[in-house]
C-alpha cells in the first residue's frame, strides 16, 4: 500500500507509471520535499479544499484579473483558472534553474549585441546568415545602435519544462514582452489568504520583490545624463489581453501607466502629458511590439505608438526595454541554435537542455519532418501563445495532409519538436472533484541590467487543466499554480 | 567644375475632414557625402508651428513638424542649397579578372556585412515565374552587368504616371511594364539582389536641365555595390549613371524606408497630397 492512499485528499489519485510525477515517486511514496504539504493537505476533507479553492478562484475575480482569448468572438474576460495545490521546487533543482536562465540570457543578450554590430558568430559559420535576413523581427534601423547599458533583453519568460527523464529543458526564451509575472504575485496572495496555516510550514521566497527589481533594472539602464530616471510602462490599451498586468506593474513599481498618445516627442526628448505640463521620460518599459511603437519609423497605420520615438531612442535621449529588434533571437530557429550560441559568446556547457529540434529549412529536417508529422509538434516559428502548433499523435489524417502542406509550402516558417512527456501535478479538477494528475510547464521570469541581474525566486506553474493536454497556454485552456521555491530542502 | 544648386521642394496636404493633430516626418534633406555638401537650407510651413530636425532610424536627417491646433490644410515649402563636385562614376580600376569580382560576393563575410542590401522585400522579390528574367553575364564584370541591367529596365519598362503608386506589387510592374522611377528602381533592385550584388534604393532630386525623366517631382534610382568601386548610382528611369546631376537625400531598403512624407493625423476621411520640385543650378 502506498502512501497516498491513506491520505484522504489523494485516496483516489491515478498516478501514471510511465509520466514524471512531481509529487509521487515511481513507487507511489511522496516525495521527501511534498511530504509536509501532503500531511497538513490530509488533515483537510475534500469538501474544505473545495471551499478554499472557491475562495480563492473568488480572490480573482474581485481582483480583476482577468485575461482575453484573441480569435474567440463570444468570450470576453476570463479569469485564469488557479489550482491552490502548490508546486514546489527544492534548492538543487532551483540551483541549476536559475544559473541556466542567466546563462541562456546572457548570452542571447550577446547575440543581438553582435548581430546589430559585426555579426562575428555569423561570419564564423556558427548561426547561418539566412535565418537573419528571413527573420521579421531583424530591424535593420537598429543596425551600429548602442543600447544604454548594452543591455537588449532586459525582461525575459524563460519557459521550462521537466521531461520524463527528470531532466529540465527549455521550451521557449520569450525576449519580446513576457508576461505571467502579474499572476505569480496573485497567485501567491491568492494562496496564502486561503491556507496561510500551511504556507508557513515552509521557508518559501517571497514573489513580490519583482517589481522593485523591474524598477532597478529600469533605472540601471537610463539614459547618459540623468540622475533620477522618470520610468513609464506603456501599453496598447485595456482591450490588450495583459492589461491587467500593465497596471499591476505599473503600480507595483510606483510609476505611470500610459498609452502612446499620453506620450510625445519633441526635439528627440519624449514627454509625458500631465496636469502640471509635460514631463521628460528616461525610460520606457513597453508592452507595445516593435512595429507598433513609432509610426514614423515602422508600420505607418499604428495609432498605439509614439511618433518620434525610435529617433529618440537612437539617440540615446530615451531607453526602451526591451530594445527595438531584439525579437530577433526570439525565433523558434533561433532557438535550436542557443546551445552553439551559449558555447560562442560565454565559453560555457549550456546548464539548461534544449529540446532536439528539427528546422524544416533544412532537407533532412523537412524530410524527417513530413515524415513524421504524426510523432512530432510542429510549431509555426514566429507566433506566441501556443497558436497554430500541431501535436502530432492527436491529429487525423486529414489534419496530418493539411499540416505536410503547410510545412512544405513554407519550410523556413516550421519547425518541430518530439513530442515532450511534460511531468505531471496532482491539481484539483472540478468535474470529477478530485486530484489527477496534469502537465505543466514553469515560466521563469529573468531581468538584465547595466552590471545587475535577477530571477524571480518562483514562477509561472501552468497546468494544462484537460487531461492528457500537453498545451498549457491561458489562451488554450491552462490554469496555474502557485510556485514554491524554497529556501532549504526539509 | 562645381555646381551651386538651389532645390525647392513644396508639398500641399489637404485633409477632407479638420484634423486634431499630426505629426509629420519629411526625409527631403539633402545629405552631406563627399560630391555633395548642402550649403544652407530653410523651410517654412502654413501652421507656423516650429520645424526640428531629427535623424531617423537609417541615420539620415528628416524634418518634423507637429500639429497641436486643427486644421485641414499643410503646406510646407523648403529651400535647399547645395554644392555638388564633378562626379565620374567611371572613376575606379575594376578588377580586369571577372572571376574575382564573383569570388568576392559569394564570401559569407560580404554577404553578412551587406544583408541589408541583399534582403528581399515586398517590393523586390521577383515574382518566382520572373527569376531569370535578367541574369548576370559571369564573364563581364560585375560593373559591366549592372550597366547592362540598367539599358534592361530602362527598355523593359515606359515611363508613365500615375498608372502606379507606392503600393503596386513588383510582379504587376513587369506585366504591365510600365511605371515612374520607383518602379523602375525597385525592379533594378530585385534583378540586383536576385543575382546576389547588393543594392539599394536612393531618394534624391534630379536636376532637370537636361530633359531627364523625373524632374518636378522626388526622383528614386539606385546604388549598387560595385568591387573596388564602392557604391555606385544607376539611374534606370533615365539609363544613365548618377552623377553630377543627381542630388541624394537618403538611402533604404526600398521606397518605404524613403517615403518623402509620412505623418500620423488625428483625422477621419480622406486626403490629398502632392508635391512640387524645382531644381536650378549656377555654376561657380
Amino acid at each position: 500500500m502506498s502512501d497516498h492512499n491513506q491520505n484522504a485528499l489523494f485516496s483516489s489519485y491515478n498516478r501514471k507509471p510511465n509520466l514524471f510525477d512531481e509529487v509521487f515517486d515511481d513507487n507511489g511514496t511522496v516525495k521527501a520535499i511534498y511530504e509536509k504539504l501532503i500531511t497538513l493537505f490530509g488533515q483537510h476533507a475534500l469538501d474544505d479544499y473545495v471551499h478554499l479553492n472557491n475562495k480563492a478562484k473568488a480572490s480573482f475575480f474581485n481582483q480583476g484579473i482577468t485575461f482575453q482569448v484573441y480569435g474567440d468572438k463570444t468570450a470576453q474576460e476570463k479569469i485564469f483558472p488557479f489550482d491552490l495545490f502548490p508546486r514546489i521546487i527544492d534548492t538543487a533543482d532551483w540551483e541549476k534553474i536559475e544559473s541556466g536562465v542567466i546563462q541562456r540570457n546572457r548570452a542571447l543578450n550577446l547575440f543581438l549585441w553582435d548581430i546589430y554590430h559585426e555579426k562575428k558568430i555569423i561570419k564564423d559559420q556558427i548561426v547561418p546568415l539566412s535565418l537573419l535576413s528571413s527573420s521579421v523581427n531583424y530591424l535593420h534601423q537598429m543596425h551600429e545602435v548602442d543600447p544604454p547599458g548594452g543591455i537588449y533583453n532586459h525582461i525575459s519568460g524563460t519557459d521550462i519544462i521537466k521531461h520524463s527523464d527528470g531532466k529540465y529543458y527549455v521550451l521557449e526564451d520569450n525576449i519580446r514582452c513576457p508576461s505571467g509575472v502579474s499572476y505569480v504575485v496573485c497567485n501567491r496572495t491568492a494562496l496564502k489568504r486561503a491556507l496561510f496555516g500551511v504556507f508557513n510550514h515552509y521557508e518559501a521566497h517571497a514573489v513580490t520583490n519583482y517589481a522593485e527589481n523591474l524598477l532597478q533594472i529600469l533605472e540601471s539602464v537610463k539614459p547618459h545624463g540623468v540622475d533620477n530616471p522618470n520610468c513609464v510602462v506603456i501599453t496598447p490599451g485595456m482591450y490588450n489581453s495583459a492589461y491587467y498586468e500593465h497596471s499591476y506593474l505599473a503600480k507595483a513599481m510606483g510609476v505611470e501607466l500610459v498609452e502612446g498618445r499620453d506620450l510625445f516627442v519633441e526635439n528627440d526628448f519624449v514627454y509625458m502629458k500631465t496636469i502640471k505640463g509635460p514631463e521628460r521620460v528616461d525610460v520606457i518599459y513597453r508592452r507595445v511590439d516593435d512595429l507598433f511603437m513609432d509610426p514614423l519609423e515602422f508600420k505607418p497605420d499604428s495609432s498605439l505608438g509614439v511618433p518620434g520615438l525610435f529617433a529618440a531612442y537612437r539617440k540615446g535621449n530615451v531607453c526602451l526595454a526591451n530594445a527595438p529588434g531584439t525579437g530577433a533571437a526570439d525565433d523558434k530557429a533561433i532557438y535550436t541554435y542557443v546551445p552553439d550560441i551559449i558555447k560562442y559568446y560565454l565559453g560555457e556547457e549550456p546548464i539548461l537542455n534544449n529540446v532536439k529540434t528539427y528546422r524544416c529549412d533544412r532537407p533532412d529536417d523537412l524530410k524527417y519532418v513530413l515524415e513524421n508529422v504524426d510523432k512530432l509538434v510542429v510549431k509555426p516559428v514566429d507566433e506566441a501563445g501556443g497558436y497554430g502548433i500541431s501535436i502530432g499523435n492527436r491529429l487525423t489524417k486529414e489534419e496530418i495532409k493539411a499540416v505536410q502542406n503547410q510545412v512544405k509550402e513554407s519550410p523556413r516558417k516550421y519547425v518541430a519538436q518530439p513530442i515532450l512527456s511534460l511531468s505531471v501535478h496532482p491539481t484539483y479538477i472540478d468535474e470529477n472533484q478530485s486530484f489527477e494528475p496534469r502537465h505543466i510547464d514553469l515560466r521563469t521570469f529573468t531581468l538584465l541590467g547595466k552590471d545587475t541581474e535577477f530571477v524571480l525566486k518562483g514562477g509561472l506553474t501552468r497546468v494544462a487543466l484537460k487531461a492528457g493536454n500537453l498545451i498549457v497556454n491561458s489562451s488554450q485552456g491552462g490554469g496555474s499554480k502557485d510556485t514554491w521555491v524554497v529556501k532549504k530542502d526539509s | 567644375m562645381s555646381l551651386t544648386y538651389t532645390i525647392r521642394y513644396h508639398s500641399k496636404n489637404h485633409y477632407e475632414n479638420p484634423a486634431k493633430g499630426a505629426s509629420w516626418q519629411f526625409l527631403i534633406i539633402p545629405e552631406d557625402n563627399r560630391s555633395q555638401q548642402l550649403i544652407d537650407w530653410n523651410v517654412v510651413n502654413s501652421l507656423a508651428t516650429a520645424s526640428n530636425v531629427s535623424i531617423n532610424g537609417l541615420g539620415f536627417k528628416t524634418i518634423r513638424i507637429q500639429a497641436n491646433q486643427t486644421f485641414t490644410d499643410l503646406e510646407i515649402e523648403a529651400t535647399f542649397i547645395v554644392q555638388k563636385e564633378e562626379l565620374n562614376p567611371f572613376d575606379f580600376i575594376p578588377n580586369t579578372d571577372p572571376s574575382l569580382d564573383y569570388a568576392l560576393i559569394k564570401t559569407l563575410d560580404f554577404r553578412a556585412d551587406h544583408e541589408t542590401e541583399l534582403r528581399k522585400t515586398r517590393f523586390t522579390t521577383l515574382p518566382a515565374q520572373h527569376r531569370a528574367i535578367f541574369s548576370f553575364d559571369r564573364k563581364k564584370n560585375v560593373f559591366e552587368n549592372l550597366r547592362m541591367l540598367n539599358t534592361w529596365v530602362y527598355h523593359h519598362l515606359f515611363f508613365k504616371v500615375g498608372v502606379t503608386d507606392v503600393n503596386t506589387p513588383l510582379e504587376e510592374i513587369i506585366m504591365k511594364r510600365h511605371g515612374v522611377c520607383q518602379d523602375f528602381t525597385h525592379l533594378f533592385l530585385a534583378i540586383s539582389r536576385q543575382n546576389n550584388l547588393p543594392a539599394r534604393y536612393v531618394s534624391g532630386y534630379l536636376h532637370q536641365g537636361n530633359g531627364y525623366f523625373g524632374d518636378s517631382q522626388m526622383h528614386a534610382w539606385v546604388e549598387a555595390f560595385v568591387p573596388n568601386g564602392g557604391w555606385i548610382g544607376f539611374d534606370p528611369t533615365n539609363n544613365i549613371l548618377a552623377a553630377q546631376n543627381h542630388i541624394k537625400v537618403c538611402h533604404g531598403i526600398d521606397y518605404h524606408d524613403c517615403a518623402p512624407i509620412k505623418g500620423v493625423v488625428y483625422a477621419d476621411g480622406r486626403n490629398t497630397t502632392a508635391h512640387i520640385v524645382e531644381v536650378i543650378a549656377s555654376q561657380q
